[in-house]
């Protein structure tokens, strides 16, 4: 274990730690442009930049065209979503890996995921769908964390195993609360729209949605960046930080805030997405090495450049839409297998 | 128009059952249904089938039991107004999900059970395990609605009211599809129908949807013909890339009005919403969207929007005789309006025909 927790303070455990982020953020940048000029309504590039140009020029106005409209009210807001939504869930994830020194660990584990999908679901089944279903999604998300930090703590202290088990057992039974509401949703109507929400999707971008998005998504995203040198604190044995001065506790929780903000606000705009916060920690580790202080900002430009191209995949692809939830899982699922596999062939055994 | 349903009407009623014999006949799994007399408690799991069971029987006293969803679209609707005491029918023999309660389906005592086909032995061997009688449908085409509507007034002993039911389906989708044939592929207009609107859009291709098949009959061609297989969610830019001359909003989400398309950025510019072709499908005895016992009604509805230049069915005057022999009831004005959403898209494009004189 001590040649784990030696390496992290470290900074140059990657190969090319600060000149990889120019093409991260160049890679980021591309893959929002092309975003932005794809879709199964065609409007060529040139209109495109034409379109771009002329709200620069006068940015209060209001798109009159079908093509304009599709541009600006569709695409950029969609492609913004996406790409934000896919920082806040891989920095989620980066975050809480390095809290709990277990590259398993996800936003998924403390339950917020699941709390937050039983918030949406409730409020799709009465009916409710807008800002009502993102306050209660966000709502029942961080509920799920209250309940996971008392169940947690004993005797004033959390251990992070006793976390874990109670993000399980909070999680399990969030899960079921869902599975009660599929159970009584109508078939005819509230049904269908729980289902593919919970799947995950960015087609109900707007700038409205983006607005609300943004709030939640940008203060967690800011928190864990200010927490960048505790994380690495944090990732230490227990006793090891407290011997460095840290909190354990307090700092944990911190992050564990963060995460949920973002997870969610994540959950209540688009439904649960998978994967992310699981993979593009990973990928990110192999670029920039284990220190949080390029980690961070590391799974935040690739976890966007991810999501945006995976968004871009879902809308374009067939007339339909595909759930955003199946396309992570198909090819977050094997590139994590490949991850995993040599993940522990370049750490060994402990 | 007038069908000879109008006739038919006057002696629905006289005529009773005279069946002795056994009943004998195949269900949707090859199953063959055998039962020693017409059944008296029926019990329906398919949300659809329990107001076609009230439609073929013209009584609601045989229906011991349905869908949660379906007891609640009767209560809501005009069946609830036509026939009260449907509000005393048990709804718990099933949740919504058609998982049969079997203890509940003992308890009612039905002489025979009908449950969806083809879903696995999940959803019928608990109820032929527990012994009761079973008949299971498939659902989709106008072909299979005519086939297990057939079977349940078999099941019933009420061979002559199908007939009736069926000849009209028959007749209405005879006069419509003789007047759109000659239609040329370019005046036909392209009509997407959203089977969900007020989160995703949900819409289907071509194949095996009835929507697009009466879409197709009244004159009209399918603007999703290029999604593959059935209902999937697509995106408001897919919609203005296929530019509808019509939308069709369903009637199952019942909050769902013409301000979903009509104050949309994206969707009030497509053809439909510019040409004010955009409508929401009416809720009468049944959701007018799917097979049911009052089809024809849609088909005619359909044919008048989608060419009004070409059919001018009288659709108060049909309505009126329709259920004055599906349920023996006299429509007023007021029941008309409210089926059809006067009050909310009686100002659409050709919608004027529908309103009362």
């Amino acid at each position: 274990m001590s040649s784990r927790a030696l390496v992290v303070p470290g900074i140059g455990a990657g190969a090319l730690p600060l000149g990889a982020f120019p093409l991260m953020l160049i890679g980021l940048l591309i893959a929002m442009l092309h975003a932005v000029g794809a879709g199964r309504f065609d409007v060529p590039w040139p209109r495109i930049i034409e379109i771009l140009w002329l709200r620069a020029l006068d940015p209060t106005g209001h798109p009159e065209t079908m093509d304009a409209r599709i541009v600006e009210l569709v695409r950029l807001p969609r492609v913004l979503l996406a790409a934000l939504s896919g920082a806040a869930l891989a920095v989620g994830g980066a975050a809480l890996q390095g809290v709990f020194r277990n590259p398993l660990v996800s936003p998924q584990v403390l339950g917020i995921s699941q709390g937050g999908a039983f918030g949406g679901a409730l409020a799709i089944l009465l009916g409710y769908h807008g800002v009502v279903l993102l306050g209660m999604s966000f709502t029942f998300g961080l509920l799920a964390l209250v309940l996971v930090g008392l169940l947690a703590r004993i005797n004033g202290r959390t251990e992070v195993l006793t976390v874990i088990l109670a993000g399980m057992i909070v999680g399990a039974f969030f899960a079921a609360l869902v599975s009660v509401l599929q159970f009584l949703a109508d078939p005819n109507s509230s049904l269908p729209a729980i289902v593919y929400w919970l799947m995950g999707s960015f087609s109900t971008a707007t700038w409205p949605r983006l607005g609300l998005a943004v709030p939640g998504m940008v203060v967690g995203l800011l928190m864990l960046w200010a927490l960048r040198y505790r994380l690495n604190l944090l990732a230490l044995e227990e006793t090891e930080a407290r011997s460095l001065g840290v909190d354990p506790d307090r700092e944990r929780w911190l992050v564990f805030v963060a995460a949920t903000l973002m997870t969610g606000t994540s959950v209540a705009v688009a439904g649960v997405i998978g994967w992310i916060g699981l993979v593009i920690p990973h990928a990110a580790r192999l670029i920039v090495g284990e220190d949080h202080r390029l980690l961070i900002p590391a799974s935040a430009l690739l976890g966007a450049a991810y999501l945006v191209l995976v968004d871009t995949l879902a809308r374009t692809v067939t007339a339909a839409e595909i759930p955003l939830g199946v396309l992570t899982a198909l090819i977050g699922a094997p590139v994590f297998a490949v991850l995993l596999r040599r993940h522990f062939t370049r750490v060994g055994q402990p | 128009m007038k069908t000879k349903f109008a006739l038919a009407a006057l002696c629905a009623f006289a005529i009773t059952p005279v069946m002795a014999d056994e009943i004998r006949f195949t269900d949707h799994e090859e199953r063959i249904v055998t039962l020693s007399a017409p059944a008296e408690r029926i019990a329906s799991i398919p949300i659809p089938m329990a107001s076609t069971l009230i439609a073929i029987d013209g009584r609601t006293e045989r229906l011991v039991g349905m869908n949660p969803t379906a007891k609640s679209a009767i209560v809501e609707g005009i069946l609830g107004r036509i026939f009260p005491e449907a509000r005393d029918i048990p709804s718990d023999i099933t949740a919504p999900n058609f998982i049969p309660n079997v203890e509940e389906l003992a308890r009612v005592n039905p002489d025979l059970v009908i449950q969806w086909a083809g879903r696995g032995p999940d959803y019928v061997d608990p109820i032929t395990n527990a012994g009761l009688d079973l008949m299971t449908i498939m659902y989709g085409t106008e072909e299979r609605t005519r086939e297990y509507m057939t079977m349940a007034a078999t099941a019933m002993g009420r061979p002559e009211r199908i007939e009736q039911i069926i000849d009209w389906r028959a007749a209405v989708e005879a006069d419509i599809a003789a007047r759109t044939a000659t239609i040329p592929e370019n005046e036909r207009p392209t009509v997407l129908y959203l089977l969900r609107a007020q989160e995703n859009l949900r819409a289907s291709g071509t194949e095996n949807n009835y929507n697009a098949w009466y879409h197709m009959l009244a004159g009209g061609r399918n603007a999703a013909d290029d999604l593959i297989g059935g209902w999937s969610d697509i995106s408001v830019e897919q919609i203005a890339a296929w530019d509808p001359e019509v939308i069709f909003l369903n009637s199952f989400e019942a909050d769902l009005t013409l301000a979903r398309i009509l104050d949309d950025p994206i969707l009030s510019l497509t053809s439909a919403a510019q040409s004010g072709r955009v409508y929401k499908m009416p809720l009468g005895g049944y959701r007018w969207d799917p097979p049911n016992q009052e089809s024809p009604l849609t088909w005619m509805w359909t044919a008048n929007l989608l060419h009004p230049d070409v059919f001018d069915y009288d659709l108060r005057a049909e309505m009126r005789d329709a259920y004055r022999v599906l349920y023996d009831h006299e429509l007023s004005d007021a029941d008309i309006d409210k089926i059809l959403w006067m009050e909310m898209q009686g100002g659409m494009a050709h919608y004027d025909q529908f309103a009362a004189r």
